[in-house]
């Protein structure tokens, strides 16, 4: 995966399933998305990071064709504003559980979608139902949140589709029904055919996941990276309280102070650099996403 | 068509007032006949009475009667659908999960004014015929049918048929003439950000007031009415020899309806080419079709986000 804002780079990989070129969005006077490009090849867990509002569901909206937008999209070649509908055979999409609307009962859920998905596999969802305490013919209204999350879960992962857009999916649900969706997802879903584009808060519980991450504040790409490659390309020194002044001169791109350490992050220094200046580590994603964020504020 | 027939069902699942409130009168009219089907004719025109059609236009009117509910029903439940549906699925965000489906949004849109436009009233026409039949057979079997020595009733099927075919042509006859009414309820429903109701009913009467004080005309009026008595004219052609005078029915007190006819009765001749070739029916036709494909569009590129 690689991502560019104003200079559109080449994509080399063979077959990205979803190349955006460019792509623009603005409400109004508020700019969503300021030409931004990015490719996504298959058989990732791509985490799309960022703070509210920086437009992390524009971005996955226009790849799902749910809006309007400047530039070019492609996902799976095909333009998903024109040809939303074949795409979203290939496509799976979770908002968040409370989109399931409350007046449907469970058993009609599963005859829908099956009426309408040619992919969609009954008698796994109903084989997972079963494993479930939710009810057939309960109203989803009568279901817990979590209750909800599953029963969609069950409904999305029964679908043979090439690639799951997860738009803070576990949003509202406690510790252990998130620890449980991720599980899920991974077990039952996550194999090298498919890939995973997933937006969320909650950095830390999805950073064993990723196998790549899409940092975006305010409309523009600021981290584009495997996850492999962030242990070659960022260093968390942790300085020593006598070399701040030398490891200052190496320019790190974010400084901070925790429990009276310094820790600075740097950006594409070769590792011989920071001999004796304090203990190297390779940052956590968390870490690294405050400090980017931070460091392209102005 | 198996997609097709499951966002049929969607529909129904979740406005279950579409086939509840049907439902409801045909057993509420099934136990009427059953509890107070003495039926009576008091015919007081003797001209009437020897007229050989009388009893089975009098049936056929019975009949209409017995469909009025039906009818009335159909069309306040779709004109609250139609203005609902659309509204109701961003109201809850479920169109997140909808529009997850590959269900094409021209595909959800005509879909539900198939349902509001076509499948509520054609169903309420079917369920208004069965619960005739059965609440003929009803009357039948109670025997208390006193039939002034005709005994044409209270079952006739060539009148049965003929009040059906008559029916079903001016349902069809309405869907068409009342087809740009279901299309801006809809478009209201999906361009509405809250209160569809009152965007649909307030903007319109403001209107016919504003025109009323500043030009003293009615010509938005006019046309707002909804001209159910020119489609009548349209539709149908009222001028053949023994056209119904005067027809009513009345329940006693003590039970059994009375039904009174003065005059002969007959029913209107049908006019279909004279609808069809209607300026007016055409016009609504073309504002539907736009209405209908705004309101495609709407759901299609709305982005509340």
């Amino acid at each position: 995966m690689m991502a560019t804002n104003t200079e559109s780079k080449q994509i080399t990989q063979a077959g990205p399933i979803i190349e955006a070129r460019d792509l623009s969005k603005r409400y109004g006077g508020f700019v969503a998305l300021d030409r931004v490009s990015f490719g996504l090849r298959a058989g990732r867990i791509v985490g799309l990071i960022g703070r509210n509002g920086a437009g992390k569901t524009t971005a996955l909206k226009a790849i799902l064709g749910l809006t309007s937008y400047e530039g070019s999209v492609r996902v799976f070649g095909l333009d998903p504003a024109r040809d939303r509908n074949a795409l979203m055979r290939d496509v799976c999409y979770i908002a968040d559980a409370a989109v399931l609307p409350r007046w449907l009962r469970v058993d009609h859920a599963i005859d829908y979608v099956a009426g309408v998905h040619p992919r969609f596999d009954r008698k796994r969802a109903e084989a997972v139902l079963a494993t479930t305490n939710i009810r057939r013919h309960s109203r989803i209204g009568q279901l817990s949140k979590g209750m909800i999350t599953q029963l969609h879960l069950t409904l999305i992962l029964a679908i043979n589709a090439r690639l799951l857009v997860l738009d803070e999916p576990t949003l509202g649900l406690d510790l252990i029904y998130r620890r449980q969706f991720y599980d899920t997802l991974l077990s039952d879903y996550f194999d090298q055919e498919r890939t995973i584009l997933l937006t969320t808060h909650q950095v830390e519980e999805v950073e064993n996941l990723l196998t790549d991450v899409l940092f975006i504040d305010r409309g523009r790409v600021v981290l584009d990276a495997t996850v492999d490659a962030l242990a070659g390309r960022f260093v968390q020194l942790n300085v020593a309280a006598d070399k701040i002044d030398a490891a200052r001169e190496l320019q790190p791109f974010h400084v901070r102070t925790l429990f009276g350490k310094t820790i600075m992050l740097f950006e594409n220094r070769p590792a011989e650099s920071f001999a004796g200046l304090g203990e190297v580590r390779t940052p956590g994603i968390a870490d690294l996403f405050e400090a980017k964020i931070q460091a392209a504020t102005p | 068509m198996k997609a097709l027939l499951i966002e049929i069902r969607r529909e129904f699942w979740e406005h279950r007032a579409l086939w509840m409130a049907p439902l409801a009168i045909a057993v509420a009219l099934l136990l009427a006949a059953a509890a107070f089907g003495h039926f009576r004719l008091d015919i007081h025109d003797e001209q009437a009475l020897q007229h050989g059609n009388t009893l089975p236009h009098l049936y056929e009117f019975a009949l209409l009667g017995g469909a009025v509910p039906f009818y009335l029903a159909a069309a306040i439940l779709s004109s609250a659908y139609l203005l609902d549906c659309l509204y109701a699925e961003r109201r809850d965000r479920s169109i997140l999960f909808w529009r997850s489906m590959p269900v094409p949004d021209a595909r959800a849109v005509l879909v539900k004014l198939l349902v509001g436009l076509v499948i509520v009233p054609l169903g309420a026409y079917a369920l208004a015929a069965g619960t005739s039949v059965l609440a003929s057979a009803i009357l039948v079997l109670r025997n208390h049918a006193l039939v002034n020595a005709v005994g044409a009733m209270p079952w006739n099927g060539l009148a049965w048929l003929r009040m059906q075919g008559v029916m079903l042509y001016g349902l069809v006859a309405a869907l068409l003439w009342y087809a740009p009414f279901a299309a801006y309820l809809m478009l209201i429903s999906v361009w509405a950000r809250r209160s569809p109701y009152a965007w649909a009913f307030i903007p319109p009467v403001l209107l016919v007031i504003l025109e009323h004080l500043e030009f003293g005309t009615n010509y938005v009026g006019r046309v707002l009415n909804g001209g159910f008595s020119e489609l009548m004219h349209l539709a149908f052609r009222f001028d053949v020899p023994g056209a119904v005078v005067s027809a009513g029915a009345a329940a006693s007190p003590d039970g059994p309806i009375n039904v009174q006819l003065s005059g002969g009765a007959e029913l209107p001749g049908l006019t279909p080419l004279h609808l069809l070739a209607s300026p007016r029916l055409l016009g609504g036709l073309l504002a539907a079709a736009l209405m209908i494909a705004a309101a495609i569009r709407l759901r299609r590129f709305r982005d509340d986000g």
